[in-house]
């Protein structure tokens, strides 16, 4: 596998990388951010997705929780009810953050839990207890989903779990097993998918249009066109060059992944203290009410978006650049191409005097034209006589 | 107009002549700023005289702005001001009481039945619509405070927009909705605008300007170099706009070759209107984006259009994709047709197992597919609940893989491609193939007839390279052969392994070229009646003008026939949409 960091950027794929690193920082402070890739084949939607796992940073759960609790706020079945000392008593690990898929033969038991064969029909002692899926073990990690509209199409319970989860930040997940009591958790996830929308059973939204809705950005992934691009990805594939340099490079690749794994560390306490200024917050609010849109996720995303999206370049203070950079991501599958046009065309970069923002030059030209549409002023029908109030095209037309 | 001398109530007498007028398909100007009609109202800004507004008699108000399928409902009442911001709710109260008012006045016994009268005219403020540059909505609600948002572009910025649901017999009200609109235009500090002349006429296809808001980076957008601007998504949207027009990346392309200097792949306007209809708002259109230029020979590509016809070759498989997805979404709902007819014929499913959901059911009989881990896992945990002392396999653990089936229809598109077809109909026709196409899972062919004959075009396949290529051929002209078309397409179905085969014919017009015999129509009702012999599931689609005949034909193929008022996509791929569950539903009726 190329390192994470070695991947060729280019303009295509860069918004992908910015996605990734964004819901890294995102989920790292316990706020998840869905994201899904569609684009042709082989445009490295999903070699970016898996790579990223080489730079998830660690996080620390209560000793041996399958259900990843933090020791500082529990909410697993377990452990939920116990008090700190006693917490403190069970010891924490840390392990990196979870990174799990979901794949196609995938059953609602897998998914979400089901009852643990293992412990049932140890000789010794059989119990019967619940063995939580990939979602509740996925907590405050990633879940990725490859070819995720032929998952919707194929196997629609699932689907309605992941609706369940994407609703809310945190998501809500109930697993239900014969003869267990219902188990209700919170779950931390942010979810990942990649799919392409050319290929059987066609794009995402025309499947499950809600499913759609529920990522909060969608990344249109573009082909590379420069040559040298090309060139030193197939560098990077060859073969000879994977065996001489394998082994050569690994202390290097992994201290790179270090430095990067910091930095998400870094942006996520700086995260946490930026907030969205009243006037791009107020500038989002004027978008959903001007463009008519129909899904206030979509403007939350932006939000939270655009704070991100400062956060890893570096700076404290979010800028109206971070907004007008989330408006294609955000909306591209929630808008049709008309409207997605308008909103840019209306924000673009033009500066603060020529934007939405100012009242500057707010009227456009056929406007003003059509004002002098009408010459004359009328008269009221109250004021005009019987005889006047009927006019047909006859009678106004002269001759 | 109106005598002088009458005791008749002003209202009731201009109640009259709505009747009159409107019955001719007429609207009037009533006083000098409010222009009624049932009719949509526009400017006209092609004409240098302003002032007048055109009625457009082939746009029912009702349809056009409430989407209300019977024509006539609604009476159109446009009140014109100055510039000038008028609350949507001072209007809805004013008319709310002025009714009031109005009724106390002609029954003066309403006046002691308080509840009575609220009725009365709360019935009326739920049928009414009002729109000014403030805000929207249902009079009744209006009345309660909720305002819809005003949307720029829509009606109402320069008048008060009054949509009123009446009856011939409450025409009258319209002069006290009118009267009372004026007053609280003239309270609210504005005048009241002249309509120097109204004009009666059909609208013209309307077609929305994108290069208003599309950018593309050379463009000078307000005085400013848009150089850095997010371009991509621009050009994507426009060859996407331009595609919807033209059908796709191909087309495109050979649309602007036509203005290439090479002399031989230029086309004439005459030849691109057959084929694609017609063309001049979209050349206008690139030359606002400058995309195109005149010059002493013609028009030709600017720089800049050379540059967008090189994206557009280099870009090809992206922007395919985007096509395809434009082309498999699916239109709004709804939809306007008439459904004549009814058939129940029995279609066939296709059955497979779901390897990913498996039920336990007790009940059903032995046989399935077992889902060996499922079960076990089942008689495990029964095991332990029913206390057994080793793992016993008992008929209620059993888990069987859920079967599911579908139901495929291949469809055959029979079109005609007379001369009528050409331009639009012949695109929608088009676009309702590809859009079968991507998005089902089942096989699509075309038949098209014209002049004297028919050919498939497209044999059954489900491969759109296959599909667009073929589709790229139809050049509408000449005569309709339909009886030919039809047993063409019979033909072709009978020879090919065909699932559940719908027959969708979609015709402008009706036969005029016989086949066997020489009667044109008797030929086309004989080919239907092999329709029905083959037991092929067949529709029509046509247009109300030809219903009668068109009815005897659907009738003698033992299918049903559908009636829009325009060929559009949309129309087109509803109905398909509507006779395909249509099939579905039957069958799992029959099951």
């Amino acid at each position: 596998m190329i390192p994470f960091y070695k991947l060729e950027r280019y303009e295509g794929n860069e918004a992908l990388f910015d996605l990734v690193t964004m819901s890294i920082v995102s989920s790292y402070v316990g706020e998840p951010l869905h994201l899904h890739a569609e684009g042709l084949r082989g445009t490295g939607k999903t070699t970016i997705m898996r790579a990223s796992r080489q730079i998830l940073p660690n996080i620390t759960r209560i000793k041996g929780c399958i259900y990843n609790c933090d020791p500082e706020a529990p909410h697993c079945p377990h452990h939920r009810h116990l008090d700190l000392e006693q917490i403190a008593a069970l010891g924490t690990e840390i392990i990196p953050m979870p990174f799990l898929e979901i794949s196609h033969s995938t059953k609602v038991g897998t998914v979400a839990g089901s009852i643990d064969l293992s412990r049932l029909t140890d000789p010794a002692h059989p119990e019967a207890q619940l063995l939580p899926g990939i979602i509740p073990q996925a907590h405050r990690g990633i879940i990725f989903i490859d070819e995720i509209n032929r998952l919707a199409d194929t196997s629609p319970e699932i689907t309605d779990i992941l609706l369940d989860v994407m609703g809310n930040k945190p998501g809500h997940l109930q697993i239900e097993e014969a003869g267990l009591p219902v188990v209700d958790i919170p779950v931390n996830v942010s979810i990942w998918a990649a799919s392409n929308p050319d290929e059987d059973p066609g794009p995402l939204e025309e499947i499950r249009r809600q499913l759609s809705d529920r990522f909060d950005m969608v990344c249109y992934m573009g082909r590379p066109d420069s040559l040298d691009i090309l060139s030193n990805m197939l560098q990077e594939n060859s073969h000879m060059h994977r065996v001489q340099k394998a082994s050569q490079t690994e202390k290097v690749n992994d201290a790179k992944h270090e430095a990067l794994r910091q930095d998400i560390i870094k942006w996520g306490h700086l995260y946490e203290q930026t907030d969205l200024p009243d006037f791009l917050r107020n500038y989002i609010a004027r978008l959903y009410i001007k463009h008519n849109l129909e899904s206030i996720r979509a403007i939350e995303a932006m939000q939270q978006g655009a704070v991100l999206h400062s956060v890893i370049k570096n700076r404290d203070k979010v800028q109206i650049t971070d907004v007008t950079y989330m408006i294609p991501l955000v909306l591209k599958h929630r808008v049709d191409g008309d409207t997605l046009v308008r909103m840019i065309n209306d924000t673009d970069s033009r500066g603060n005097k020529d934007g939405i923002l100012s009242f500057r030059g707010k009227k456009n030209k056929p406007r003003e034209e059509e004002e002098e549409y009408f010459a004359n002023n009328a008269r009221a029908l109250k004021d005009m006589h019987r005889g006047e109030l009927v006019n047909t095209e006859k009678t106004l037309t002269p001759n | 107009m109106m005598g002088e001398g009458t005791n008749v109530d002003k209202a009731a007498s201009i109640g009259n002549y709505l009747n009159l007028y409107f019955g001719q398909e007429q609207g009037i100007r009533l006083g000098e700023s409010t222009v009624v009609s049932r009719k949509a109202h526009a400017r006209m800004p092609e004409k240098r005289v302003k002032g007048q507004i055109k009625i457009l008699t082939n746009r029912d108000a009702g349809k056009k702005y409430l989407d209300y399928v019977d024509i006539d409902q609604v009476v159109h009442i446009d009140v014109y001001h100055r510039p000038g911001q008028i609350d949507p709710r001072d209007i809805a109260r004013a008319i709310f009481w002025q009714m009031e008012q109005h009724f106390i006045e002609k029954d003066p016994h309403l006046q002691y039945a308080e509840d009575e009268r609220f009725k009365m005219v709360a019935d009326y403020a739920n049928k009414i619509f009002i729109t000014t540059n403030q805000g929207k909505g249902v009079m009744y609600e209006l009345f309660q405070n909720v305002v819809k948002p005003y949307q720029e572009g829509e009606e109402g910025w320069d008048h008060v927009h009054v949509l009123a649901r009446l009856n011939r017999e409450e025409y009258y009200l319209v002069y006290v909705i009118a009267e009372t609109v004026e007053a609280v235009v003239i309270e609210s500090g504005i005048k009241l605008a002249k309509v120097r002349n109204i004009i009666h006429g059909n609208q013209k296809e309307e077609r929305e300007s994108y290069a208003g808001y599309i950018k593309l980076p050379w463009k000078n957008f307000k005085g400013q170099h848009a150089k850095q601007m997010p371009d991509k998504e621009n050009v994507n949207q426009l060859i996407l706009k331009l595609a919807e027009k033209f059908g796709g990346v191909d087309e495109i392309e050979e649309f602007m070759e036509s203005y290439s200097t090479n002399v031989f792949k230029r086309k004439g306007v005459e030849q691109q209107k057959k084929k694609w209809g017609d063309v001049e708002h979209d050349i206008e259109q690139l030359q606002e984006l400058g995309l195109l230029k005149d010059t002493p020979f013609g028009k030709i590509l600017t720089k800049q259009g050379l540059q967008l016809k090189e994206f557009v070759v280099n870009h090809k498989c992206e922007l395919e994709t985007e096509i395809r997805r434009n082309t498999r979404k699916m239109p709004g709902s709804g939809g306007r047709f008439k459904k004549l007819g009814k058939v129940d014929q029995q279609s066939s499913a296709v059955q497979y197992t779901n390897r990913n959901k498996t039920k336990n059911n007790s009940e059903a009989n032995w046989s399935g597919d077992l889902a060996v881990p499922q079960t076990v896992i089942q008689a495990t945990k029964n095991s332990f609940m029913r206390g057994d002392s080793q793992l016993s396999i008992k008929k209620e653990d059993l888990h069987y893989y859920e079967k599911k089936s579908y139901i495929p229809i291949d469809v055959c598109l029979v079109v005609d491609a007379s001369g009528s077809m050409a331009g639009d109909k012949r695109q929608a026709a088009c676009f309702l193939a590809e859009h079968l196409l991507l998005s089902g899972k089942e096989k699509v062919a075309v038949v098209t007839f014209q002049e004297r004959s028919s050919t498939v075009v497209v044999p059954f396949t489900k491969n759109q390279r296959i599909l667009s290529k073929g589709l790229s051929t139809i050049n509408p002209a000449g005569l309709t052969p339909m009886a030919d078309g039809i047993e063409t397409a019979v033909n072709l179905i009978k020879d090919n392994r065909v699932r559940n085969p719908l027959m969708v014919l979609i015709t402008d017009g009706i036969p005029n070229i016989p086949k066997w015999t020489m009667d044109a129509l008797a030929d086309g009702l004989e080919a239907g009646s092999h329709v029905a012999q083959n037991r092929i599931r067949f529709i029509c689609i046509g247009v109300e003008s030809n219903r009668f005949y068109l009815e005897k034909l659907a009738n003698q193929a033992n299918g049903v026939l559908y009636l829009v008022d325009d060929l559009n996509k949309d129309n087109l791929i509803n109905i398909v949409r509507h006779e395909k569950k249509n099939m579905m539903d039957s069958k799992r009726n029959l099951a």
